[in-house]
């Protein structure tokens, strides 16, 4: 065993670094644009960036509509997405783990599908579906199925055997030890599937956006490339990484109840 | 309570060692207290104790991984003032380098030190030979069984011709045959090439088998000497002899009272 | 006790009679029913244009493969379409982990690195790699030069996160054995921090690797001349189903070849490590 002496001052600098880091990386960033280091139809400053975000709360053009309404297309698009991969996934995988038939019929199609990169779907979901809410949303769902069964067969393959023996010699049936052992075992698997499956969905929104949209957060920074305007594309960007982390801070939050209550 | 000495050199002192952890929140954790010991050359001392006596810790300050807060540890006359392959450390949970061979790990020392290869191999095969391992050079641990991951971890020690070898609760980890195997080992080991050994175990029957004296620590924090036992038995010893498993009987006793 | 032995012997040499059950609980038949009841549905629903025309018969699919294989798309074989994908993710993840490495790994040993170094990497990490694209293309154009940056900046996240975790994960009481036997600081760093860090190092190349193909392909998607997702978005455009579904599946194939050359290369590497995962 080995003991840590812990320090308890931490020395001043240290504190002070990170502060010092964040500014100089913006300072150097705002500097560099007015200074004309780079052209300006290449990069737009923190300042000016900072300006589009205010004016895009009330302001329609360039693009079509306001920030409010891109960022909330975006959402509801990435959300309805996940949480169908979620209903799908998360049975599918827990069922796959444990019944050999759904395993067996299951088991080669996932394979398959599953090297595929939720990209690669890109052109066949617009040959099929067209540029419209359908296509993204499937493509968001294959992206976020993969990691839910995963997880979820994984979560249920853990299980305790000696737990699963024990429920045989009271005379439990199949189904009854799914559901009361294999099920709640294998919940850490599946809480830590929600935020690897988010993480995974509001990546391919992206990449689903990106290329077929008139609306959305994908589509402002297309937009803003098509356009010529740094400043967009970069409040685009931005906005999608804000999103995302409200999003996972939100869903934590959630995860944090809930297994508050279930943990052991 | 301190025994007659022979007359063999003193190897180790250790004067009014004292320890005191800060731990997060300021808590001072006070380890141990007033700890004084002298151990002669080539003598097999054992520290008894239950877990969290502290043992491990002071075991930890002779070798040179933590410093006293008051007192010092003199080897050879000599002040420690960190670690060193003067003091060959074996750990409870073999710490064995995953990537490197069997080979691999008991040279390393001398590698460290800048020995040639030739001369090193040599030096690493004589001491696989000493813990009984001759075939296993190019195991790597995983493929080894507990007790023979700790002869490594012996042979390691070993191989930097220490001037005293340290074993923290060696067989802790490995079950009770294995165990008696590894004692009887250890015994032999240390016939062999003889070596001043501080071995610290909470296993009163470990203790009596192996030690030249037992050295007792009262079993609450801080950690304080206790009673110290003169093992006089001809060796090798015998689990079920009558003075063994009376020393054992005293033993019991006197750390029951402790608890 | 023989009888006992014996009474064993017996039960386990017994032939257990083949019912349907058995049969069909069975998980390679189960497997092959599957994939045939795949291609079979695959086949019909094709013929029957169930997505009208969209969807290509499976042969259609090999057999487009196949021309492709020797009529050039656009200047290159399929093979050389292969090789394009292949290649920019090589270059790419080859310098994102020259510079993310290494970064990790001070960041992890250097307290007054990781102070300046974390609070930018935070800034910049919740933005998804795929969100680059565009100012990717404003920036260097359509060319390489846009594809690889955008593979670098998607796997260079992974590449230090896992430097960086496999360093802090090293159990420290290998240290004090380092130190025991007599090394000094940079033996701590190159004979144990090195090694130990491996396998985590390694845990995360197939991470990077699946987020570097997504890369590559939505890359190529916007903008190319050559390479998988060229393939499949001119597929799209030419209105050729079978050249779509088939660049997905070289694709998948591809891909899965390249994550089994990881593992092996891992297995190669740190035999040690698929011991402790049990596996």
């Amino acid at each position: 065993m080995a003991y840590e002496q812990i320090k308890v001052k931490t020395p001043l600098i240290l504190r002070l670094l990170p502060i010092l880091s964040i500014v100089l990386f913006f300072g150097t960033w705002q500097m560099v644009v007015d200074l004309e280091i780079v052209p300006s139809t290449m990069m737009a400053s923190p300042i000016q960036i900072f300006q589009l975000f205010l004016v895009k709360w009330t302001e329609v053009n360039p693009d079509g509509a306001l920030l409010s309404q891109h960022i909330w297309t975006s959402v509801q698009e990435a959300f309805t997405g996940y949480l169908l991969a979620l209903l799908v996934g998360i049975p599918l995988g827990l069922a796959m783990g444990w019944f050999v038939v759904v395993e067996g019929l299951s088991r080669p199609i996932f394979e398959m599908i599953r090297p595929i990169p939720p990209v690669a779907w890109i052109p066949l979901v617009i040959f099929w579906f067209g540029i419209g809410i359908s296509g993204k949303i499937f493509i968001i769902w294959i992206g976020g199925i993969v990691p839910c069964v995963i997880n979820s067969y994984e979560g249920v393959r853990m299980t305790n055997p000696t737990l699963i023996q024990m429920a045989r010699t009271y005379g439990a049936t199949d189904w009854q030890i799914f559901k009361q052992i294999c099920v709640p075992s294998a919940l850490p698997m599946v809480f830590g599937a929600l935020q690897i499956a988010l993480a995974c969905c509001w990546t391919n929104l992206v990449a689903a956006e990106l290329l077929a949209a008139d609306v959305g957060l994908g589509f402002l920074i297309t937009m803003g490339r098509k356009l010529a305007l740094p400043d967009m594309v970069l409040l685009g960007m931005i906005m999608l990484g804000l999103t995302g982390v409200v999003i996972g801070v939100v869903i934590n939050y959630f995860e944090k109840r809930l297994l508050a209550g279930i943990r052991r | 309570m301190r025994e007659e000495r022979h007359s063999n050199p003193v190897k180790i002192v250790c004067e009014d060692i004292t320890k005191v952890f800060i731990q997060k929140g300021k808590q001072r954790v006070h380890v141990l207290d007033h700890i004084s010991l002298d151990v002669q050359e080539n003598e097999f001392v054992v520290i008894l104790g239950p877990g969290q006596s502290g043992k491990s810790t002071l075991l930890r300050i002779i070798a040179g991984l933590e410093t006293p807060t008051e007192g010092h540890v003199l080897i050879d006359g000599q002040e420690v003032e960190g670690p060193g392959p003067e003091r060959g450390l074996v750990f409870q949970g073999y710490m064995l380098f995953a990537w490197k061979t069997v080979m691999g790990n008991v040279e390393m020392g001398p590698k460290l030190r800048g020995v040639p290869k030739k001369e090193r191999r040599e030096i690493a095969a004589h001491y696989i030979h000493l813990v009984g391992l001759d075939g296993f050079e190019k195991h790597y641990p995983h493929q080894l069984s507990g007790g023979m991951k700790q002869r490594v971890g012996i042979a390691r020690a070993y191989a930097n011709n220490p001037k005293v070898m340290l074993l923290d609760e060696p067989f802790g980890q490995l079950d009770a045959q294995t165990r008696y195997f590894m004692e009887k080992e250890t015994a032999r080991i240390w016939e062999t090439e003889k070596r001043t050994i501080l071995f610290v175990t909470n296993n009163i029957d470990e203790a009596i088998y192996l030690a030249d004296r037992i050295v007792t620590l009262e079993g609450k924090l801080p950690g304080r000497m206790h009673v110290a036992y003169r093992v006089d038995l001809p060796r090798p010893r015998e689990h079920t002899d009558m003075a063994f498993l009376k020393l054992r009987h005293e033993i019991t006793e006197a750390s029951e009272l402790t608890l | 006790m023989v009888d006992i032995a014996n009474e064993i012997k017996q039960q386990v040499q017994e032939r257990r009679p083949l019912t349907p059950a058995l049969i069909l609980g069975n998980r390679w038949f189960l497997y092959a029913i599957s994939m045939l009841a795949f291609f079979l549905v695959w086949d019909r629903a094709a013929v029957a244009r169930v997505f009208s025309s969209g969807l290509p018969r499976p042969y259609e699919v090999v057999l487009q493969l196949w021309s492709m294989m020797f009529d050039p798309l656009a200047g290159k074989s399929l093979l050389g379409h292969v090789w394009a994908s292949t290649q920019r993710i090589l270059i790419g993840f080859t310098i994102a982990s020259l510079v993310a490495v290494p970064l990790g790994l001070m960041m992890a040993l250097n307290r007054y690195v990781n102070a300046i170094v974390k609070p930018l990497f935070d800034l910049l990490k919740p933005m998804p790699p795929l969100a680059w694209i565009s100012i990717a293309i404003l920036w260097f154009g359509i060319g390489e030069t846009s594809k690889v940056f955008i593979i670098i900046i998607g796997t260079f996240v992974p590449c230090l996160l896992d430097a960086y975790n496999g360093v802090r994960l090293v159990e420290p009481e290998l240290y004090d054995v380092i130190r025991m036997l007599g090394g000094k600081r940079r033996h701590e760093i190159i004979q144990v921090c090195f090694p130990a860090a491996f396998p985590a190092i390694f845990a995360g190349l197939q991470i990077a690797l699946s987020i570097a193909w997504s890369c590559v392909l939505a890359a190529e998607l916007v903008s190319a001349r050559s390479g998988l997702g060229f393939i499949i978005i001119r597929g799209m455009n030419l209105s050729r189903p079978a050249m779509i579904v088939g660049g997905m599946v070289v694709i998948a194939i591809v891909a899965w070849g390249m994550s089994q050359l990881v593992s092996g290369l891992e297995r190669l590497v740190c035999p040690w490590k698929r011991e402790i995962d049990g596996r």
